[in-house]
């Protein structure tokens, strides 16, 4: 993973530390939605919306288009996919650990000379 | 940390049949941890640990070709022999702290040894108040069937 990829996983994982984001992302799951239908359904302010809307286009998550005066907001998970690489990565990492601890802690002429 | 998982989070488990103080030491004790802390590619792990809260570790991989993987750390909590978080930086971090947290918990004459590793530390804090939600499981997982 290069510089560039580690850019966008900051950019990734900043975007979704926060709850309104997540929120806006998961509503976002099943259909794209227009900027002020999303406004319509927080409890704050437009520009606080379009703050979070902001990061969540620079982490790449969000594509936003825009016909007339109508910004629609579309899911875009491309950038995950960096993130289920590391899941995947540590995954089997750990899983290998694990099993390694096991042979260790279980191996009977190891426990005696410890 | 009590169950809050993040979607960019890994949890592995396993149940080992021994208690959880010989596996607890196992990851404090730097000959132990050479020993069980060398995957397949590996000829050679050395492990240097400082073993108190705010201490460091390091442990290095030696691959056949002569090259080195370089792991280093923080231990930030030593609750022997429940619970170990430390960091954890590594070439496929990007070189940055990710999180690991370590839970041992006892099931009769066994232990359930629980490995939660995490992306951002420095997310740490807003994790312990805020928590991930699960809000994001469903997009991983449409993310995953549909790629």
């Amino acid at each position: 993973m290069g510089e560039y990829k580690s850019a966008t996983l900051d950019h990734v994982f900043n975007a979704l530390c926060d709850p309104t984001r997540r929120a806006i992302l998961a509503r976002l799951t099943d259909t794209d939605a227009r900027v002020t239908d999303i406004a319509a359904d927080f409890p704050i302010s437009l520009n606080s919306i379009s703050k979070h809307i902001r990061m969540l286009e620079r982490a790449g998550l969000v594509r936003r288009s825009i016909t007339g005066r109508e910004h629609t907001l579309s899911l875009n998970a491309a950038p995950l996919s960096e993130a289920a690489m590391w899941i995947d990565h540590y995954r089997r990492f750990w899983e290998g650990r694990l099993a390694a601890l096991e042979a260790f802690a279980t191996k009977p002429q190891k426990r005696k000379h410890k | 940390m009590n169950a809050v998982i993040s979607p960019a989070a890994v949890v592995v488990r396993r149940t080992i049949a021994a208690d959880p103080e010989t596996l607890f030491d196992a990851w404090l004790d730097p000959e132990a941890l050479a020993e069980w802390m060398r995957p397949g590619t590996i000829t050679k792990t050395v492990a240097v640990v400082d073993a108190r809260a705010g201490g460091r570790y390091e442990i290095v991989m030696h691959l056949e070709s002569g090259a080195t993987v370089q792991h280093t750390g923080t231990y930030l909590a030593i609750e022997r022999p429940r619970r170990l978080v430390f960091t954890w930086l590594s070439p496929h971090t990007d070189k940055r702290e990710t999180l690991v947290t370590v839970d041992f918990i006892a099931r009769g004459e066994r232990t359930e040894v629980v490995v939660t590793h995490e992306q951002l530390p420095e997310h740490e804090k807003a994790s312990h108040t805020k928590g991930w939600t699960g809000a994001l499981d469903r997009l991983v997982a449409v993310y995953a069937q549909g790629e």
